[in-house]
């Protein structure tokens, strides 16, 4: 049972001295989080992220100074629980690399739930994004277009009066200011209710979108049954800017 | 990972331990597998993803492309809590299919108090406790690990055990399944009798018969047929350059206890401390060459991108390659950004040098394991370290800046005084003495020497395997005395709790009798009674109050020297009369050469190996 193992390190220490060293190069990754990887936090991303860099020999930059590290800077956090097909992650290069083969080899290293997307220059800054689109599918007991009106209106009527729990401790907040828009519809072929929404996600408006589940829960019916056969999804599918336009 | 579990795993604490989807798992379609294999760790996720065996023998087994092995780890109590409410079973993380649809389930036993999660996990899966009451559709349940070397307390729960090193066992165990399977001659007794015939290492406890003595003692195991060994031998890996080595690992995505590159430098120990368990199982010593070592390093490096690199081996500066390999480590990890760490490390291998090539003995504070407070205590236990060398280690330490030292005794052990016991805070303050001595000592800060002190616990296969442990008074009393003596503030005492350690004791050293208890244990809700905040010994003491057992048979009685031990039908290479010896020895205060030094005939040689300790090996 003899497993040859031999390292390629030298090699790939060979074929990153031959790329061009450049001052400092921004690089945006586009990744999705979907499936299992919901339950991931996002400090263990960024973990798993440094170790992806390391893995798919990245010529990333380092911080300089007594605690050299890798410098990652990620778009609004998505809270465990939630998916996503609309992450962001800014980080710099010190030799250059094309996009191309920045997105290949990150990929090589990653699974079918997270996985990059898009590696290109940023345009912007993060602090740009003031939204996010949101999908969420309920698989709840009595799913019907009826249930559907209902979740609308329990949506929809001011004020919905939330505890939210914050680095102040707990206050209570009217979430309606901060849905920007709600659509819900009865998905008949999945017997799922469908809500669209997006919500305000800048950095000092943010609002999660558990708290319309947890609205729901105390306003409807739904999800209260047997947790086995009652559960729903959260899909972030979106960023946008203050104007409504994509963020990317 | 299911999705009507969604809603469970939004409401529990840390659910990436149960949502599987690491990079690194092995995924294979289980149509076309032969045999499924669900390698289970009886404790939580953090703890199992840490443990260097799992990860290799998860790797072995997937080898085989006719079998696939997946992971499965205890829930947390929350969880479990969810899952008998909605009467979920326990699944594996990578298929996420029930235990039951499994045809071997395997644990890996590392620590006696790991037993009730055993049972709770089995519980937990819908799987019927007892191997006599599991039929042919029911998964074969194997043991395995350093508890299996006696394996007795646990035997009735199991269809078979493996003796030793599992990385030619287990696929031996499947091909065989596969084999009679296919030729249609599987029937779960005869594939038992067939394995305890055929594979070497493997032990079938329902193949035994045990007899008592009117005093409880054992009096003897039977096999039931001819051709199934009378004692099981245990299976070593010869060739440490060529076992299998796991090149990718399951990188997780949660925080664990061992979040990093662990590099096996080596199996066994030559030193030979009396109370030490796994420097005699382990035995005999074979090591990995310096050029393997680091060729693996690189490749782990590339396949995790890990940033650490933990040689592991018990006794570590026992290598007789540190320097070459640290050299060779450090030629490429700095520029890395990886940084090096040893686990355990002797006062007499603790120079400058190692200092400054070692990242966490740079950054961490220092632990050293003296065991005893005096000479004569550590001539005792064989602990062949002497004051000085501890002195001297720890001015080293103390000249390079550092000011915290950690020291780990040992309570009641065989032939220990009240003089001994002194003799532990006469040690802390000498190394506080030695503090204000050093030159290069940190003026700004004050010394810290923490005292961390457990309980002797009686282990199979030691020379201390016949000792009584001190009853919980004794150990109670001799922890207060250590206390009083301890008087200077700038020396901090914590010690273990005597009462998990006499369970312990009594599970370590148990025989099939015990089968009831923790039977009834699990049926009350025992589980990870090696957790603090879990274990509660007034419950364990009415379980074996309502199950006949008397703990201190098991724990406190001196076990006679002729007497027939529960794990005499194993046979772990080293000889019942070398144990003898080494016995005497410690009661006449005599130390004994490390293996390097002078073979003393343990009996170890006899399975063979490569690049072991003992080419001049006596024979006795
Ligand atoms: S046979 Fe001798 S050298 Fe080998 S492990 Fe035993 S005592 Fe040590």
């Amino acid at each position: 049972m003899l497993s040859e193992c031999k390292s390629k390190l030298t090699e790939k220490k060979e074929w990153l001295a031959r790329l061009e060293l450049v001052p400092p190069k921004h690089v945006r990754l586009k990744f999705c989080k979907v499936g299992t990887l919901q339950y991931i936090s996002h400090l263990d991303l960024q973990r798993a992220f440094n170790r992806i860099l390391v893995r798919a020999c990245i010529p990333v930059w380092y911080t300089q100074g007594f605690n050299p590290h890798i410098k990652l800077v990620f778009s609004t956090p998505l809270s465990v629980g939630s998916q996503s097909v609309c992450e962001y992650l800014d980080i710099r290069l010190s030799r250059d690399i094309s996009f191309e083969e920045i997105k290949r080899r990150l990929n090589a290293e990653m699974t079918d739930e997270f996985y990059i997307l898009d590696a290109y220059t940023p345009e912007n800054d993060f602090s740009q994004i003031a939204y996010a689109s949101y999908e969420i599918r309920i698989h709840t007991a009595g799913a019907s277009d009826e249930l559907a009106d209902r979740v609308k209106n329990a949506l929809t009527a001011a004020p919905i009066n939330m505890i939210k729990k914050g680095k102040a401790g707990e206050r209570e907040i009217d979430i309606v200011p901060l849905i920007k828009s709600v659509d819900v519809a009865y998905d008949g072929e999945n017997k799922e209710i469908l809500i669209k929404t997006v919500l305000s996600a800048s950095s000092s408006q943010y609002l999660n979108p558990e708290m319309l589940i947890s609205a729901l829960k105390e306003r409807t019916e739904i999800l209260s049954g047997n947790p086995t056969a009652e559960y729903y999804s959260i899909m972030r599918t979106e960023l946008k800017k203050e104007d409504m336009s994509e963020f990317f | 990972m299911k999705e009507n579990i969604s809603s469970i795993l939004k409401s529990v604490s840390k659910p990436g331990r149960y949502s599987g989807g690491e990079y690194g798992q092995i995924i294979k379609d289980k149509e076309s597998v032969k045999a499924r294999f669900a390698f289970c760790f009886p404790d939580t996720y953090e703890i199992g993803m840490s443990n260097l065996g799992m990860r290799i023998l998860y790797g072995v087994l997937n080898e085989e492309e006719d079998v696939w092995c997946e992971r499965v780890y205890n829930p947390w109590i929350d969880m479990q809590d969810k899952m008998r409410e909605h009467n979920i079973p326990l699944t594996a993380c990578e298929s996420g299919d029930p235990l039951t649809s499994f045809d071997m389930i395997g644990f890996t036993l590392q620590y006696e108090m790991s037993y009730t999660n055993v049972l709770n996990m089995l519980e937990l899966a819908h799987i019927p406790l007892r191997a006599s009451e599991r039929d042919d559709s029911m998964p074969i349940v194997i043991g395995g690990g350093p508890c299996a070397y006696n394996p007795e307390p646990v035997a009735d729960f199991f269809d078979l055990f493996n003796i030793g090193e599992g990385e030619e066992m287990l696929p031996e165990l499947c091909r065989l399944y596969i084999k009679m399977k296919e030729d249609g001659s599987y029937t779960k007794e005869a594939y038992l009798h067939e394995a305890a015939r055929s594979i070497v290492g493997i032990y079938v406890p329902s193949l035994y018969e045990v007899t008592y003595n009117p005093d409880g003692t054992v009096k003897a195991y039977t096999p039931k047929y001819d051709d199934v060994p009378k004692t099981v031998q245990k299976r070593i890996i010869s060739d440490m350059d060529k076992a299998y080595f796991p090149q990718k690992v399951v990188m997780p995505y949660i925080e664990t206890v061992h979040d990093r590159i662990m590099l096996e430098v080596f199996r066994g120990c030559i030193r030979g401390c009396r109370f030490c368990q796994a420097g005699i199982i382990y035995r005999p010593v074979r090591e990995k060459s310096a050029e393997t070592l680091n060729e693996q390093a690189k490749c782990l490096f590339e396949s995790t991108g890990y940033d650490e690199i933990s040689l592991t081996s018990l006794s570590i500066s026992d290598y007789t390659q540190l320097e070459k390999l640290t050299t060779n480590l450090l030629e490429w990890t700095d520029e890395n950004m990886v940084s090096l760490s040893l686990p355990s490390l002797r006062v007499d291998s603790f120079t400058k040098e190692l200092m400054d090539k070692i990242a966490t003995v740079r950054s961490s504070s220092l632990t050293f394991a003296p065991e005893a407070g005096t000479q004569r205590l550590r001539d005792v236990i064989n602990k062949n370290v002497r004051e000085d060398d501890l002195l001297r280690a720890v001015s080293v330490a103390f000249d390079a800046g550092k000011n915290a030292v950690k020291l780990y005794f040992m309570n009641g052990l065989p032939t220990e005084t009240y003089e001994d016991i002194e003799g532990i805070a006469t040690l802390a303050s000498h190394v506080i003495d030695a503090y204000y001595r050093c030159e290069g000592r940190n003026r700004a800060k004050k010394p810290q020497v923490t005292i961390s002190v457990s309980c002797f616990i009686p282990k199979p296969f030691t020379p201390f395997q016949w000792e009584a442990q001190d009853t919980l008074e004794e150990l109670a009393e001799k922890q207060e005395y250590l206390g009083s003596k301890i008087t200077d503030r700038k020396i901090r005492y914590t010690y273990h709790d005597a009462k998990v350690s006499r369970i312990e004791a009594v599970l370590a050293r148990g025989d099939r009798r015990l089968a009831d208890a923790l039977e009834l244990a699990c049926r009350e809700g025992f589980k990870f009674d090696a957790w603090d905040e879990c274990f509660d010994y007034d419950r364990w003491i009415s379980v074996f109050e309502r199950t006949g057992v008397d703990p201190a048979f098991y724990a406190n009685r001196a076990f006679g020297l002729d007497e027939v031990l529960p794990w005499d039908v194993i046979d772990c290479g080293v000889t019942k009369s070398f144990l003898r010896r080494e016995r005497d020895r410690a009661y006449a205060e005599s130390t004994t050469p490390h293996c390097r030094e002078k073979c003393s005939g343990c009996g170890a040689n006899k399975l063979g190996g490569k690049g072991t300790c003992c080419p001049n090996a006596k024979v006795n």
